[in-house]
């Protein structure tokens, strides 16, 4: 299996570590990264497209042109990306007249969109291409006892007439990914509610941040797993910011899932870049210690 | 008395996702599951697809709008029984607050660092040592005029 990776902007240059997890757990899963000269950011689908929206989607087009004319469909590794390149594709595809006016800007640089490309967030891609099974037989050690509180994140599965990932209010696929490791997937309260990041308020986004850490605390899991890297900048830097401003200390190690499934396949906690994070994930370490290498 | 100003409700619906406004039949489906209606309460989004649906852009693109409280959850996108996709309506709305210079500056910033870069994110000198410590490939270089050229306007008659 080939595919195109979709590196993004937050990944790669603030969370390395998490890219890192993505190269080094794809592999045994049979897929072949294949890296390609030209994808931009995708473009952010928050604030560029809140301010020249056919910008987005003709810089969105450009990205998807270059994964077309290689042949090959693209993997991403961020919720955000995955929402920017789908709702464009998708637009694209539904709307001639919009694809004949972004397809004339992108002749300007020789580029024309056809549609013929795909885009998959990476678990998408796992789930529908590689299997459960595949990934239950790359596990060397069973996170046994690993409570994971699941937080899907919104862009995952919404808009969900695009996405087609999974019913956005029953959702199965992480669940069904946290199980193929090992590890007990654990439901909290507010497990629907958006992380706050894209509000531009002075209080919105702290709200809901710490309205979603209380809950997966009081769950008594070992961490939290996300998919998207800016759900967990609001939940990792974002504890501080709690713990700054309001004294409240919530402890709360959020994950994101490809480090969990690293050391499922045996990579030790620093190859999958967990000394990283702000907010150490100290009893998965401990259960991880304790299941031996 | 309720004024309806159709210029300016003219002007939204021009903008790509500004027009399904027209759907709206003020149901309030939008409003429960509403991240940023449970904690704001100056936040509520079939106010806002009514204000939209009476042209009454002054108010909503004035500085202290509360279409910027908006999450971009999605959520009123799947809850409205008229396809409305308020979150749409908002973002059309937020591209005319751009014609009238009245984006805020946390939003611009991003926008002009991806004009500028092709990331949204500031990419430091040291990053790629540092990845290549990590043991990941440099990040490949991007074509900013590329980018740049197919950001410039659409040519007349287009």
């Amino acid at each position: 299996m080939r595919a195109a990776f979709f590196p993004g902007c937050l990944i790669p240059i603030k969370y390395p570590q998490m890219e890192v997890a993505i190269r080094r757990t794809l592999p045994p899963l049979g897929i072949e990264i294949v890296d390609l000269e030209g994808f931009t950011c995708c473009p952010d689908p928050i604030f560029f497209q809140a301010t020249d929206k056919i910008g987005w989607l003709t810089i969105a087009a450009r990205n998807l042109c270059v994964a077309e004319e290689a042949g090959l469909e693209i993997f991403t590794i961020c919720s955000g990306c995955t929402g920017t390149l789908s709702e464009a594709h998708q637009m694209l595809a539904e709307d001639e007249a919009l694809r004949a006016r972004v397809n004339r800007r992108l002749a300007r640089i020789g580029k024309t969109y056809r549609g013929t490309t795909r885009v998959r967030h990476i678990v998408a891609y796992i789930r529908d291409q590689v299997g459960l099974d595949v990934i239950r037989e790359s596990v060397k050690r069973p996170l046994d006892g690993v409570k994971v509180a699941l937080h899907y994140g919104c862009h995952l599965l919404k808009p969900s007439n695009i996405m087609k990932v999974d019913d956005p209010d029953e959702p199965r696929i992480l669940h069904q990914l946290i199980k193929a490791i090992g590890a007990e997937p654990v439901e909290h309260q507010e497990r629907f509610l958006c992380c706050g990041k894209a509000c531009v308020d002075p209080d919105l986004p702290m709200e809901m941040t710490r309205t979603v850490l209380r809950s997966v605390r009081d769950t008594g899991a070992d961490c939290m797993g996300m998919i998207c890297p800016t759900c967990f900048s609001s939940f990792d830097t974002g504890q501080l910011v709690i713990a700054r401003k309001t004294g409240e200390k919530l402890e709360v190690p959020p994950v994101y899932y490809f480090q969990l499934l690293g050391l499922a396949q045996g990579l030790t906690p620093d190859e999958v870049g967990l000394s990283k994070h702000r907010i150490k994930p100290k009893a998965l370490l401990e259960k991880v210690a304790t299941a031996g290498a | 008395m309720i004024r309806v100003n159709p210029e300016a409700r003219k002007r939204l619906l021009d903008v790509l996702g500004g027009n399904r406004v027209s759907f709206c039949y003020q149901c309030g489906a939008c409003v429960g599951d509403c991240p940023s209606a449970r904690f704001h309460e100056s936040f509520n989004p079939r106010e806002i697809m009514l204000a939209a649906l009476m042209g009454g852009l002054d108010d909503l693109l004035a500085e202290d709008s509360p279409i910027w409280k908006c999450s971009n959850c999605y959520n009123c996108y799947e809850r409205c029984p008229q396809d409305v996709r308020p979150v749409e309506v908002i973002i059309a709305l937020k591209n005319l607050a751009r014609e009238d210079g009245q984006t805020p500056g946390d939003v611009a910033a991003v926008h002009d660092m991806i004009v500028k870069t092709g990331r949204s994110a500031p990419m430091l000198s040291s990053l790629n040592r540092k990845r290549e410590s990590m043991g990941l490939p440099p990040l490949s270089p991007i074509n900013v005029e590329e980018l740049q050229a197919i950001l410039q306007p659409d040519e007349e008659g287009s």
